[in-house]
């Protein structure tokens, strides 16, 4: 039952608390290790970000430059040495230029270098535009800003072409600071890098179709990222940018996974064993826990099983906190109570028993005291013919003597066997003190201090009562002062040398009784004559100066009440003590 | 436990998962269109991968992507006169044909047929010039420009010098040229009608109200945020703008629509190029922005003007009057050369306002960039 219980306490706290914690813990874990991820990516992102605003800064103010020349050719567009000398501030004013040219409306060359065959001008078109890349001799890749030159009155007087080094993109890319591993490349809308972060040379080389994140963003129009053979990569189309519109290029960048997801991994691995530690802890204090609550409710059931069996005294009281503390004292009163039923039903059951002996011992006794109350009156008489000195005299009245004494011992029986008379009208009834079958033990009292006041100043004692006043219990009036008187003239004849008899009453344990305790201080009953005293014809007194009856009829009057009495020593070990328990009325 | 357990497999393996391939669309969506967009995609339980193309840029950029045809998306969201120029595209399926289109709605569908015989195209808003007002500011006695030139003169005191919100564009310019027979285009003779008696005079008459009517230009490029700000600031009696920017203003409650005479309408269509991977795909997410849903909630959160009925029926007060000013607004010409001719138009009026340019000097120019374009086409 203990462990069972103490097991049940721990499963529950395992399935309301553990398994819960351990879900969440690990969902929390994951999703904690998700965003990390994401924060990664993020962070790669927003990364190319800047390093493609930085690529666009440097495009758009070109592109202004180039802007501001084409509307100061626009002006006076036939001026063949202004057209030169502009042509020249504008390549020494943007090192990017790499070739000016400038055509009329309809594509035709009319100063500057000459254009590559396969740049589509767009001419037609709204604003600047940024061509895809257009490889050189020299390898270095170019692109070609194209922009409309219109003149004062907003007339399309031609278009400015400048070929732009993207050398700058390599240079850019390259002074990146990157994370270990990590690489920074910018595709063209083919898929061949423009630049790279390592040392890797630029090459013509399409990377489309071989690697699954040039391929992502050159069919992406704004941003993203992806996992896939082992890296991680973030991409996003130059398109976005200002300066770029148009244009397929793409910004890269890569980092292997180990790399890029070290930190989520061990942030997952270090909270996976904080979390497995804290709740290792956890599970122990709730063992401990479950121990310390189940302990006193184990002994709860171990005491409940005692009771059970019968054994209301055994084992120390149970103490525990809070309601555990207050079962246990319920358990305690309960056991108390068994215990005293249990001992007032034995106590009736050896009542019915006396009984059933009174009853028999009555009939004896009626069916003797005709024939000896004939055998005392013959023999008395016999005695008044006998003159003093008959030789018959003796044995007659040895004859009247013992017929006497037997008449006594019946008288005595049949008191024992005479049944509670509650109808009878008690002495104290007539004080009007007491209800029939009730009384008030105070005035039970000192009504039998006045009955036995002869014997006891016979005996020298002293009587001191302490009863308190306006109590009622549950006993006969009559039967009380009986049971009283009975035992008050037993203690004064032990007190052959005087002492002091005191009878006192206060409540019994459980409050529902009060204990008449009549206690003197005379020589006292062995031990081994205090179990018997009660019993019938019992006599502790010298021949033929009791019948032995009286103690019996007293613990026949108070179990008849439903009462209980026993006997022990006096106060410190001294005299005799009888303490009779009646319940309260 | 077992569900815990599952819940654990499905945190292992979700990050991972690879759902459906998302359908690729190119849009010219504002940023909070976009971000709407998403939300209702997300809501449907569709997977795009949407890229936002700046409108001004757009024609161009939408031009070389597919172009390149490296990328090619399975839908795009474009202007009405783009159509023309964007090369060859996917006929629309009979079932969005059918729909309840709004009549200006099927014109555009009919002209998107270009020269493959199908509808090219469905309009997903319906959009143009019109004159935006407080309900509180009486509106002019007609649709001419002269009665809003009175109107706006009436509406101008000391602490509002420039009641009349114009920009400097030839979309903006449109109505004066029309006023005078001159549209975006050429004649029978195949001469460019920018070029015609009355260009210059329209174009001087609108130049001559930045500075008397209106307020002046500000620098390129912030001309939409500028007249917010002036809109916003109560500085303008009557704006001439399109419901693009009804749609930017957070407090509509108060506002009244009047129509512009000759003002340009549009729209914005979705159409699936020839080259996308997955057509059928881009037809669905067609047929999901042009739902009643979709196009409802665009009406509510930006005044877009739906292109269908059940969706008009089911918009705000000033979507309806949006639409009712729109109805007599004139469609741009469909014609591949069209957004091309705005590319030499523009800085033609731009010349004029600033005053570096007379009208004739500038209208000359005009007319030779369109011959020129002409001529580059053949």
């Amino acid at each position: 039952m203990k462990r069972s219980l103490r097991w049940r306490v721990l499963l529950i706290l395992s399935l309301a608390a553990v398994v819960p914690t351990v879900v969440v813990g690990v969902l929390a874990i994951m999703r904690a290790r998700h965003d990390v991820e994401n924060e990664v990516k993020r962070g790669s992102l927003a990364h190319i970000r800047a390093l493609g605003a930085a690529l666009d800064g440097t495009l758009q103010g070109a592109r202004r430059t180039i802007e501001l020349a084409a509307s100061q050719w626009a002006d006076a567009p036939n001026d063949a040495r202004e057209t030169q000398l502009l042509i020249k501030r504008l390549r020494r004013g943007v090192p990017i230029v790499k070739s000016v040219s400038i055509l009329d409306p309809d594509g035709k060359l009319l100063y500057g270098d000459p254009v590559p065959p396969n740049v589509d001008i767009g001419s037609h078109s709204f604003g600047g535009y940024i061509g895809d890349a257009i490889f050189t001799n020299a390898g270095t890749p170019t692109v070609h800003a194209v922009v409309q030159a219109r003149g004062r009155t907003g007339e399309l007087m031609g278009v400015v072409v400048a070929a732009l080094d993207l050398g700058f993109v390599h240079d850019v890319i390259a002074a990146a600071r990157l994370g270990p591993g990590a690489r920074v490349l910018v595709v063209d809308g083919t898929g061949v890098p423009v630049a790279t972060s390592d040392t890797t040379t630029v090459s013509a080389h399409s990377l489309a179709g071989t690697d699954p994140a040039v391929d992502r963003a050159l069919a992406s129009s704004i941003e993203g990222t992806l996992s896939a053979n082992g890296m991680v990569s973030a991409y996003r189309n130059l398109s976005s940018y200002q300066s770029l519109r148009g244009v397929r290029w793409a910004i890269i960048h890569q980092q292997p996974e180990a790399q890029a997801y070290a930190l989520a991994r061990s942030t997952t691995r270090d909270t996976a064993i904080i979390g497995i530690a804290a709740l290792a802890i956890a599970l122990a204090l709730g063992a401990f826990f479950a121990t310390k609550l189940t302990r006193p409710l184990a002994d709860l059931a171990q005491r409940a099983d005692a009771i059970a069996a019968g054994h209301t005294t055994d084992g120390a009281p149970v103490k525990g906190p809070g309601e555990i503390g207050v079962l246990a004292q319920s358990v305690d009163e309960m056991a108390k109570r068994i215990a005293e039923r249990a001992e007032l039903a034995a106590a009736l059951a050896r009542g019915d028993r006396l009984a059933s002996v009174g009853v028999m011992s009555a009939q004896v006794a009626h069916e003797i005291n005709n024939p000896l109350t004939t055998v005392l009156g013959y023999a008395k008489l016999l005695l008044e013919d006998k003159p003093e000195g008959h030789p018959d005299r003796t044995a007659l009245e040895l004859i009247a003597d013992e017929a006497e004494r037997m008449k006594k011992i019946i008288g005595g029986l049949l008191e024992y066997a005479r049944a509670p008379r509650p109808s009878e009208p008690a002495t104290v009834t007539a004080t009007g003190a007491a209800a029939p079958g009730h009384s008030d033990p105070a005035t039970v009292v000192r009504h039998v201090a006045a009955l036995v006041a002869p014997q006891l100043k016979k005996a020298h004692a002293q009587l001191v009562t302490d009863v308190a006043e306006g109590k009622s219990i549950a006993i006969d009036a009559h039967a009380l002062q009986q049971v009283l008187v009975n035992l008050l003239q037993n203690a004064a004849q032990a007190l052959t040398g005087g002492g002091t008899i005191t009878v006192s009453a206060k409540p019994a344990a459980g409050g529902i009784a009060t204990q008449l305790t009549i206690a003197d201080d005379g020589p006292g009953i062995p031990a081994a004559d205090q179990a018997r005293v009660f019993d019938p014809f019992f006599t502790t007194k010298a021949p033929g100066t009791g019948t032995g009856l009286g103690l019996a009829v007293v613990k026949h009057l108070v179990a008849t009440a439903g009462g209980s009495i026993e006997v022990g020593d006096g106060p410190n070990g001294k005299g005799a003590e009888f303490r009779v328990v009646i319940p309260n009325a | 436990m077992r569900s815990a357990l599952l819940l654990i497999a499905l945190a292992a393996c979700g990050s991972e998962h690879a759902g459906p391939q998302p359908i690729r669309f190119l849009h010219t969506f504002g940023a909070e269109e976009t971000e709407m967009f998403n939300a209702l995609m997300a809501e449907r339980g569709i997977a795009v991968d949407a890229s936002l193309v700046p409108f001004a840029r757009g024609q161009q950029v939408i031009g070389e992507i597919l172009r390149a045809g490296t990328a090619c998306p399975d839908l795009i969201r474009i202007d009405a006169t783009w159509l023309a120029s964007l090369g060859p595209f996917a006929a629309v399926p009979d079932n969005l044909i059918g729909l309840d289109w709004l009549p200006e709605s099927k014109e555009m569908i009919a002209t998107s047929a270009g020269n493959i015989g199908n509808a090219g195209a469905i309009p997903e808003t319906v959009d143009g010039l019109v004159v935006i007002r407080d309900d509180a500011t009486p509106a002019p006695a007609s649709p001419a420009i002269a009665d809003l030139i009175g109107a706006a003169r009436a509406a101008r005191h000391p602490g509002r010098p420039h009641p009349l919100g114009l920009r400097v564009d030839g979309y903006w310019l449109l109505p004066w040229l029309r006023a005078d027979n001159i549209d975006l285009g050429f004649d029978s003779d195949g001469q460019p009608m920018i070029g015609h008696d009355g260009a210059a005079r329209a174009m001087q008459a609108f130049a001559s109200l930045f500075g008397d009517l209106a307020p002046s230009p500000p620098p390129a490029g912030s001309e939409a945020p500028d007249e917010v700000r002036r809109w916003l600031g109560h500085e303008l009696a009557y704006w001439v703008t399109g419901p693009w920017q009804v749609g930017a203003l957070a407090e509509r409650d108060h506002l009244a629509v009047s129509a512009l005479a000759h003002a340009p309408r549009g729209g914005q269509l979705l159409m699936v190029p020839q080259c996308a991977k997955r057509p059928t795909e881009g037809w669905k997410l067609a047929a999901e922005l042009t739902s009643v849903e979709v196009q409802r909630a665009f009406a509510e959160r930006f005044a877009s003007v739906p292109s269908r009925k059940a969706a008009l029926d089911a918009s705000p007060p000033l979507v309806k009057q949006l639409y009712k000013a729109l109805q007599t607004a004139e469609p741009l010409p469909r014609s591949p050369l069209t957004p091309m001719l705005f590319d030499d138009l523009n800085p033609a009026l731009a010349a004029v306002v600033a005053g570096d340019a007379t009208p004739d000097e500038a209208v000359a120019g005009a007319a030779r960039g369109w011959s020129r374009i002409a001529g580059q086409r053949k």
